[in-house]
């Protein structure tokens, strides 16, 4: 059996080379294309909008009066998976009987941005931003420490309490303590939603 | 509540059946009825409850149903019952239990997140299992901390008010420093009459509290339960062997627990006679020694400069130069070494096989020279094998226990415990004979204030009353009726007058001793410092074996004579052969058998010859002469223990070439020309045998930093390099050429039970040296009028725990001479005041200070501190047989001086 292609005349074969017709049919795509909205981004010059649950890069947060919420009771390094959370602690030596973390590690090269340490975190200290962009030629410096950590959060400040509202965290209605302990407003002060 | 049955062996009580859970189980009348269901293996929750102490019922979680009753019962409180029926399980006593939780939690601060217990909290353990998730009427107390103590902190509120902390120390210690106190509307747990918290600081209380009302200061908020990794190992202060958890993150200690805690809650009260599985201050708070700023890191050799570093390469290299040159010029003789009992079992194996095999010379000593070996040789003698003769079960069931010369719970907290629990639990008769009043003193039902350095003294005086008393075993004497007889000439030869200005305490009370311990069924004679470590002690444990075997009590199951020693391995040491007289397995050197079958073993001929021997104070003597010219020093730190007036600073600088292996610099290791960085126990394996002769396992607890290395490995490189095989890869090999040398020395956690055969002793020897045991004319004129003794207090074990900054918080060293108040008022000294201490061989002007349970005419000064010398002040007095120096007791005369002179 003969193949269409091989069945063409010459003289066809002539007249398509002689009239461009495969130009024609390239120019009748893109000439269709220039009235449709394109589907990609132009990255870095423009960015995407992120969802407020978007798991990015941890920081820590203060309390608005610029207290540390960390009370460095180290249980997300308990409950993070790929173990690159080191907290140290000590007793708060301004504020005696108050714990704090004196050093605070977060390697973000082998974090798998789980989420699980900020759903540990007892004082919402912990959330995640929007912030991916942190790319360097010294891996070094992606070992977060506390500085950074909470500079990370100051930055993000918004996009953090976003998250933790997004995740049921710092919501007070029923549903979204489904799976938390309740208890009473004694123990636990409400927070004003962001 | 009346004691369990369990716990009175002598109280008849019958035998029940009853029901649970549908199935029968048989127990005895008068039971708590929580016991019976957990020895049935249900485990039904329970807070307050310890097995260690009696049943308090505060917790409300134990609750069962009784066939009978229309509510729930608490079954700790509840005592079984014949034809009990009762179910344990059911949907109506889970909601009941979880109705208690919520209670406990109302209160409560739900501040896990910070709290230490986090984790390790009986009450969060029971909030996940009874799924409590709502509470309703929370009312936290909102108290503040209480601080006060030097190590504990109470937080009250978190606690729940089990009571397990006052009972554990009221019941367990004995001690009772803590109670329920109400102030701001609720009930505390505070130090007796809201005080700051002094007490013995055993730290039992703080692993009972199933919360975290108490915490540890030294560890407070700085690691979660989680993160740190345990390791179970045994104590290095005292030979106690006690089990301990040594908790670590990293390179760093954080904290130590004990086997005793709320979790480990279920057990039978009987076995808490082998041990409660607690700690002293010692083991729980005194762990800072290890990651000390004061280790060595790095060889050091002594050059012009000092004390400069050096590679472990060529200080080995060095010391086997030296050596093979000093052997070479001078023979292996000129080479001496001495070891700490803080070494574990295969270290002294190891060290004694290079000093012998290795280097070919038996001058070699162990710390047990200073004062266990008197106990070790004069029993190898007597009764054939130098170890205690009883084990904790046997002193706590003991009808009778003799103490003499032993402030027990200050030297051996946890052997202490022993004879507490057989006060308080199995009533026995406690006699206490020792020179101050001592805690032990303050409960026993027959203390007895002697004069210091009167126990030699005191059991001379039993031994008279015995015979006086005619108070004897026929059946024992009969065996040996010419010993006997030999005996009872030499005794009648003192007078209760002698006997009396020397024990200085009444004939009344020394007959009074005799008669309860010869008319009791078993009796267990302990005795400690106040006998081994004083001039002739190695005759006054041969004269309790007299005092023993007259009153039948030698060979009698449940009797025996005990001498506590003092570092942590000296059994160990002294089963190692660590001694010129003794091969491994407490074999005699001089029997030429016993001899070769060493020398077939390690290959070589083992040296012979009056200079070939010696023990400590021989080879300090040689040392001085010039005789021995390289000392290998291994832990041992002679200048800070022995006088000044030993001449022990003149044999060290004397010798040519000194090695000190030790985790510290101490203060012979400053003179040193070889300094080797060694590892604490915490950083090793082996094994150490405690004062039962229990063999128990020391484990590395954490990575040794620096360039520290455990002592086997450096005897090993050693001794290879001197060309004798010592290839080890671990100390398990070294083990198991122990077992193979010593079949039943392996037997790890079993005590080898002593059996005493006497009959050999018993003989003509016996006839001819019993006399100069109770001569009459010992002793001159006292020509000052105090005694100044020096001792271990709880606090301190040796020169190590001054290293331990936990433990200086608590013990600092104030140097100050503690007195009797009357003695200081007679003096005209003022609290504070400045005095003038005169000895035969020299003065000394320091502070005095108070101290009333000291007897009048006695100064007291800790041994574990230098500062300022008092030592040097002390005579020292060699035992003839065993070469014991003695140093511990001098008289002085005491004057006071000029306020501001200081």
């Amino acid at each position: 059996m003969k193949s269409a292609t091989e069945e063409k005349s010459l003289l066809r074969t002539f007249w398509e080379a002689l009239s461009f017709s495969e130009i024609r049919t390239a120019m009748q795509v893109v000439l269709r294309h220039m009235f449709v909205k394109p589907v990609t981004f132009q990255y870095p010059r423009e960015k995407r909008t992120i969802p407020d649950a978007h798991r990015g890069a941890l920081g820590l947060l203060r309390y608005d009066d610029g207290v540390e919420r960390c009370v460095g009771c180290d249980l997300c390094e308990a409950a993070c998976p790929s173990r690159c959370i080191k907290v140290v602690s000590a007793e708060n030596p301004a504020k005696p009987l108050t714990r704090i973390a004196t050093e605070f590690y977060i390697d973000i090269t082998k974090c798998v941005f789980c989420g699980y340490c900020v759903e540990a975190c007892p004082v919402n200290a912990l959330a995640m931003t929007k912030m991916y962009e942190y790319s360097t030629p010294d891996k070094r410096t992606l070992i977060f420490d506390k500085t950074r950590l909470y500079e990370v959060g100051e930055k993000h400040i918004d996009d953090a309490k976003r998250y933790l509202y997004a995740h049921n965290q710092e919501k007070n209605d029923s549903d979204s303590r489904a799976y938390r302990y309740k208890f009473p407003h004694t123990v636990t002060a409400p927070r004003p939603d962001p | 509540m009346a004691l369990k049955p369990v716990t009175t062996p002598d109280v008849e009580a019958p035998s029940i059946e009853l029901t649970i859970d549908g199935h029968p189980a048989r127990t005895r009348a008068g039971v708590s009825l929580y016991d019976v269901i957990s020895e049935t293996g249900k485990i039904v929750p329970a807070m307050c409850y310890h097995y260690t102490f009696d049943p308090f019922g505060s917790c409300g979680m134990c609750l069962v149903m009784v066939e009978g009753k229309k509510a729930p019962v608490r079954s700790c409180t509840a005592k079984a019952e014949a034809g009990l029926i009762v179910r344990t399980l059911g949907d109506d006593l889970f909601a009941a239990r979880k109705k208690a939780v919520e209670k406990h939690l109302s209160i409560h601060p739900l501040d896990c997140p910070v709290c230490d217990a986090d984790g390790h909290c009986e009450l969060q353990d029971m909030a996940f299992q009874h799924g409590v998730t709502n509470l309703v009427n929370a009312k936290p107390k909102g108290l503040p901390e209480d601080r006060r103590s030097l190590v504990l902190d109470f937080n009250m509120n978190r606690c729940i008010l089990c009571g397990e902390c006052i009972n554990i120390c009221k019941d367990v210690q004995m001690i009772d420093a803590l109670q329920f106190f109400k102030k701001e509307g609720t009930t505390h747990v505070v130090a007796k009459g809201d005080n700051a918290l002094e007490c013995e600081f055993c730290g039992d209380c703080l692993a009972v509290c199933p919360v975290g009302a108490i915490t540890n200061k030294y560890s407070k908020y700085i690691y979660k339960p989680w993160q740190l990794k345990k390791t179970t190992t045994t104590c290095n202060y005292c030979a106690d062997g006690c089990q301990l958890h040594i908790e670590t993150s990293g390179r760093d200690v954080q904290r130590v627990t004990s086997p005793l805690s709320w979790k480990n809650k279920w057990g039978d009260r009987a076995e808490t006679a082998k041990g409660h599985g607690g700690l002293c201050v010692l083991g729980r708070f005194g762990f800072q020694y290890i990651d000390s700023k004061d280790r060595l890191t790095t060889p050091l050799v002594k050059t012009d400069e000092g004390l400069v570093p050096l590679s472990w390469y060529d200080a080995v290299t060095l010391i086997k130069e030296r050596l093979t040159v000093i052997k070479a010029q001078h023979g292996a003789n000129a080479i001496a070494g001495l070891i700490t009992a803080r070494c574990t079992n295969e270290e002294h194996y190891l060290f004694q096989k290079l000093m012998r095999a290795a280097i070919g010379t038996n001058q070699l000593d162990s710390s047990a020279r200073y004062g266990y070996l008197n106990f070790t040789r004069a029993m190898q003698h007597a009764v054939g094998v130098g170890r205690l003769m009883n084990s904790y079960e046997e002193i706590t069931k003991a009808k009778v226990l003799l103490l003499i010369g032993t402030d027990i719970t200050e030297t051996n907290p946890i052997t202490g415990l022993r004879v507490k629990e057989a006060l308080r639990v199995y009533g026995g008769t406690v006699i206490v004979a020792d020179w101050a009043v001592t805690n032990i003193a303050k409960l026993a039902s027959h203390p007895l204030l002697i004069s210091p350095g009167g126990d030699g003294w005191f059991i001379k005086g039993l031994v008279k009353a015995v015979l006086d008393g005619d108070l004897v075993d026929e059946a024992a004497i009969g065996a040996a009726p010419k010993a006997f007889a030999a005996l009872k000439k030499a005794v009648e030869s003192m007078s209760w007058e002698t006997i009396t200005a020397f024990a200085g305490t009444s004939k009344e009370s020394i007959t009074e001793a005799a008669r309860i311990y010869a008319e009791a069924a078993t009796a267990v004679i302990l005795c400690g410092e106040g006998v081994i470590r004083r001039e002739h002690g190695y005759d006054g444990i041969l004269n309790l074996v007299d005092l023993a075997w007259v009153t039948g009590k030698l060979t009698r199951p449940g009797c025996g004579i005990n001498a506590l020693p003092e570092e942590a391995n000296e059994q160990g040491a002294v089963d190692m052969g660590v001694a010129p007289e003794l091969l491994p397995g407490q074999a005699s050197y001089a029997d030429p058998d016993m001899r070769g079958k060493f020398e077939r073993a390690w290959n070589v001929t083992l040296p012979v010859g009056p200079l070939a021997s010696g023990s400590l104070m021989e080879i300090l003597e040689r040392c001085r002469s010039g005789q021995i010219k390289a000392l290998y020093l291994v832990g041992e730190n002679p200048l800070a223990t022995l006088p000044a007036n030993s001449g022990v600073r003149e044999a060290l600088e004397k010798v040519e070439f000194l090695i000190s292996q030790d985790p510290y610099l101490t203060e012979s290791g400053r003179l040193a020309h070889v300094v080797l960085p060694a590892s604490t126990s915490a950083e090793k394996e082996g094994t150490f045998t405690d004062l039962q002769g229990k063999v128990n396992r020391v484990r590395q607890a954490l990575e040794l930093g620096d360039e520290a290395r455990p002592d086997w490995e450096i005897f090993s490189a050693i001794g290879s390099l001197l060309g004798y095989p010592m290839d080890y890869e671990h100390p398990n090999a070294i083990q198991s050429e122990i077992m193979k040398l010593l079949p039943g020395y392996n037997n790890l956690g079993e005590r080898l039970p002593v059996v005493a055969s006497p009959g050999r002793y018993l003989n003509d020897d016996y006839v001819d040296e019993v006399a100069g045991r109770y001569r009459q004319d010992e002793g001159g004129a006292i020509e000052r009028p105090f005694a100044l003794v020096m001792g271990q207090v709880l606090y301190h074990h040796g020169k190590l725990s001054t290293r331990a900054s936990g433990l200086t918080v608590l013990y600092p060293n104030k140097g100050a001479l503690q007195m009797h108040p009357d003695d200081l008022a007679r003096l005209q000294v003022g609290d504070k005041d400045a005095v003038r201490v005169q000895s035969a061989h020299g003065a000394l002007d320091m502070k005095a200070e108070a101290n009333a349970t000291l007897g009048l005419g006695t100064c007291f000064f800790p041994e574990h501190f230098n500062e300022p010398p008092v030592k040097d002040l002390m005579d020292c007095v060699t035992d003839p047989v065993t070469g014991v120096p003695s140093f511990k007791l001098t008289r002085v005369s005491i004057e006071k001086i000029p306020s501001g002179t200081l």
